[in-house]
């Protein structure tokens, strides 16, 4: 029988109402398949890229979806993926369990895997007029992933590599029409939330992507009359804490939390960010002073990693086109990155609101996460979970840092971006 | 070297001790020979595999468990202690508060893990980043030792996973306490022989891990 394979979508496809539940029994056997027939994976990508898109009628996406699907291709592209990724299948799925909301899907949709990847990578280059400039851009963006210390990357690296040829200008029309959609948006009066959450599920052109995060995450009002008054007031309030917080860093009670955040910051990610003095500087505030003002949780090793999204998408408000991890960020105006600085301590903030009981005591958060996805493999992909069990891998062992660090040490940092868009649109706690 | 008569042991090794100590970096240099300022922090835990001839006959793999130092995360220790044979319990020579954490890791891990024989798992202390000249705890061996004996280390080794210094030895000193523990299995089915400090008459028998 033909499993479904359902793209990003808001709000969350429910299997549960559409009557779709999958047999735990029918997955692929586990016979090797050669890589060679990229023309059927185009085949099957075309066939659901546009699932992207969609969104506005989730019972149109499920048609098309259930039509274009090819059971062949499918199970191909899942043993492909269990073959070459059998490591990286945990956190694939992972993710793209997140991106569908944790419901019970079958283990077709191991395939809609690869063609997340692929958007994942367009999104980047939104904003770029003509393709092969995206693929020039994206592919010294790829190499710099691939030196990174982290052996999950290379692998998800180079399958997206695999897979941008496929890029079309037609796409390229789509995505300036999306960005036409997300500007209307954002002009007001006043920013429809509930709008901009269905718009920007499947992805946030990257030249209105700061704006919309502030307003995604609550620190923009959808007034756009009152914006500016508000980033003023709020810039005023953050530099005010550092006045009065940060000269007591190295005061006896402060002084473990202020040194370990002083040892981790030249141990973060990416590389070129934390060796510039200015961004040191300007994490070890921003890290300090939440500690300071949230003391049941304090410090807590991956906080510092969740500052540099905020930090680099929020650095592209003010430059054109360029890499953000070349970028030399001492040479913005002062004033310049005193806001940046701000607005990415508040987005932090209201980020960490909703995922608190991750860093305190035990992290029970985290301990939850953890128990959800042990329980959503066992379910989804039995034969992994069996596995897992026989050689007693805890969950624990593997997963913790997928939750503590919101999965930006297991993928590229423009993926991460990439997925915090998602992630926004229903509050980090739904995903992690 | 005859295929038939070659013994293979595997041992999980734990690596444990206060944040920013170079836990990652001594597995590092041990496991990859290299060394950067620059490993990022440890979350959770990390893996690495080392494999050591031991003698003509023996093959020993060890399987060293890169354990984060914060203490946020010190309620997940128990889920990685599990079925560990050996432990490195690791301070950073220029920072005291980390070697006064010593013992609290030590009883951390005796807390949690015994050996199936329900001895405590041998445990060598390593005194990192001594190449740094700021050598605050080091002056006096002989306290060291007695330190090491009072808490229950099989021994004690000044490390420097930059300049490459002592960590060989360290682990070859461990290797041969599990070894020795492994191949002693009289004291297992006698409980009555076991006391606190057996393994104190180890130590004198081990003349590598105590520098005179």
């Amino acid at each position: 029988s033909i499993q479904h394979v359902y793209g990003a979508q808001h709000p969350p496809f429910d299997p549960l109402l559409h009557g779709t539940l999958i047999k735990p029994g029918s997955k692929p056997p586990a016979t090797p398949v050669k890589l060679k027939k990229v023309s059927t994976f185009q085949e099957f990508e075309s066939n659901t890229s546009d699932a992207w898109d969609l969104g506005d009628d989730d019972d149109e996406l499920l048609a098309i979806a259930a039509e274009n699907l090819n059971t062949e291709v499918v199970m191909e592209t899942a043993h492909k993926v269990i073959q070459n990724h059998s490591k990286l299948q945990e956190q694939h799925k992972f993710q793209e369990e997140h991106l569908q909301e944790e419901k019970q899907v079958g283990s077709a949709e191991l395939t809609s895997v690869p063609c997340g990847d692929n958007r994942l990578v367009k999104s980047v280059s939104e904003g770029h007029t003509s393709s092969s400039s995206d693929n020039v851009s994206e592919s010294s963006s790829m190499q710099r992933s691939q030196s990174l210390p982290q052996t999950s990357t290379p692998p998800l690296v180079s399958g997206m590599a695999d897979y941008n040829t496929s890029v079309t200008p037609a796409l390229t029309e789509r995505e300036a029409s999306r960005l036409d959609k997300f500007k209307q948006l954002l002009a007001g009066p006043n920013t429809d939330l509930e709008e901009l959450r269905k718009l920007s599920w499947s992805g946030i052109p990257k030249r209105v992507r700061p704006i919309a995060w502030k307003l995604l995450s609550g620190y923009l009002p959808a007034n756009v009359d009152r914006r500016e008054s508000t980033l003023k007031r709020k810039r005023k309030e953050y530099f005010a804490f550092v006045e009065q917080y940060y000269d007591s860093r190295n005061d006896e009670n402060h002084q473990d939390t202020y040194r370990q955040i002083h040892i981790d910051i030249p141990r973060m990610s990416p590389e070129v960010l934390r060796l510039q003095p200015k961004v040191t500087e300007i994490f070890e505030r921003i890290l300090f002073i939440w500690a300071i003002r949230h003391p049941a949780s304090g410090y807590v090793q991956g906080i510092n990693d969740l500052v540099t999204p905020f930090f680099v998408v929020f650095v592209c408000e003010y430059i054109e086109e360029e890499e953000v991890e070349n970028f030399d960020v001492s040479s913005l105006p002062e004033e310049v990155l005193q806001n940046i600085e701000a607005d990415s301590y508040w987005c932090m903030s209201k980020l960490l609101d909703g995922i608190q009981d991750n860093y305190t005591f035990a992290q029970p958060g985290i301990q939850k996460k953890v128990k959800m996805l042990e329980e959503l493999v066992s379910r989804i992909d039995e034969q992994v979970h069996r596995h897992l069990d026989q050689h007693e891998v805890k969950y624990l062992q593997f997963a913790f840092r997928w939750m503590n660090n919101l999965l930006m040490r297991e993928v590229p940092l423009h993926c991460t971006i990439r997925l915090w868009d998602t992630y926004q649109v229903s509050t980090f706690l739904h995903f992690h | 070297m005859q295929k038939h008569s070659q013994k293979e042991h595997l041992y999980k090794l734990l690596v444990i001790g206060d944040l920013g100590v170079g836990k990652t970096s001594i597995i590092k240099r041990y496991v990859h020979q290299n060394f950067s300022p620059h490993y990022r922090a440890t979350i959770g835990v990390d893996f690495a595999l080392k494999v050591l001839s031991w003698d003509a006959e023996t093959v020993v793999r060890l399987q060293l468990w890169d354990i984060a130092g914060q203490e946020r995360f010190g309620n997940m220790t128990r889920v990685y202690y599990r079925e560990a044979m050996g432990a490195f319990i690791v301070f950073d020579v220029t920072r005291p508060a980390t070697f006064e954490a010593v013992t609290k890791w030590k009883e951390d891990l005796d807390s949690k893990l015994v050996l199936p024989n329900g001895k405590p798992v041998p445990t060598v202390l390593l005194a990192n980043k001594c190449d740094q000249g700021i050598d605050v705890l080091m002056n006096n061996g002989i306290k060291m030792d007695q330190f090491c004996k009072e808490n229950g280390f099989v021994g004690w080794f000044e490390t420097s996973a930059k300049e490459n210094i002592n960590i060989n030895e360290a682990s070859r000193c461990l290797v041969k306490h599990i070894i020795d523990s492994e191949s002693d299995p009289v004291q297992s089915v006698e409980p009555d022989i076991i006391k606190p400090h057996l393994n104190s008459s180890k130590i004198v028998s081990c003349s590598a891990c105590f520098k005179s």
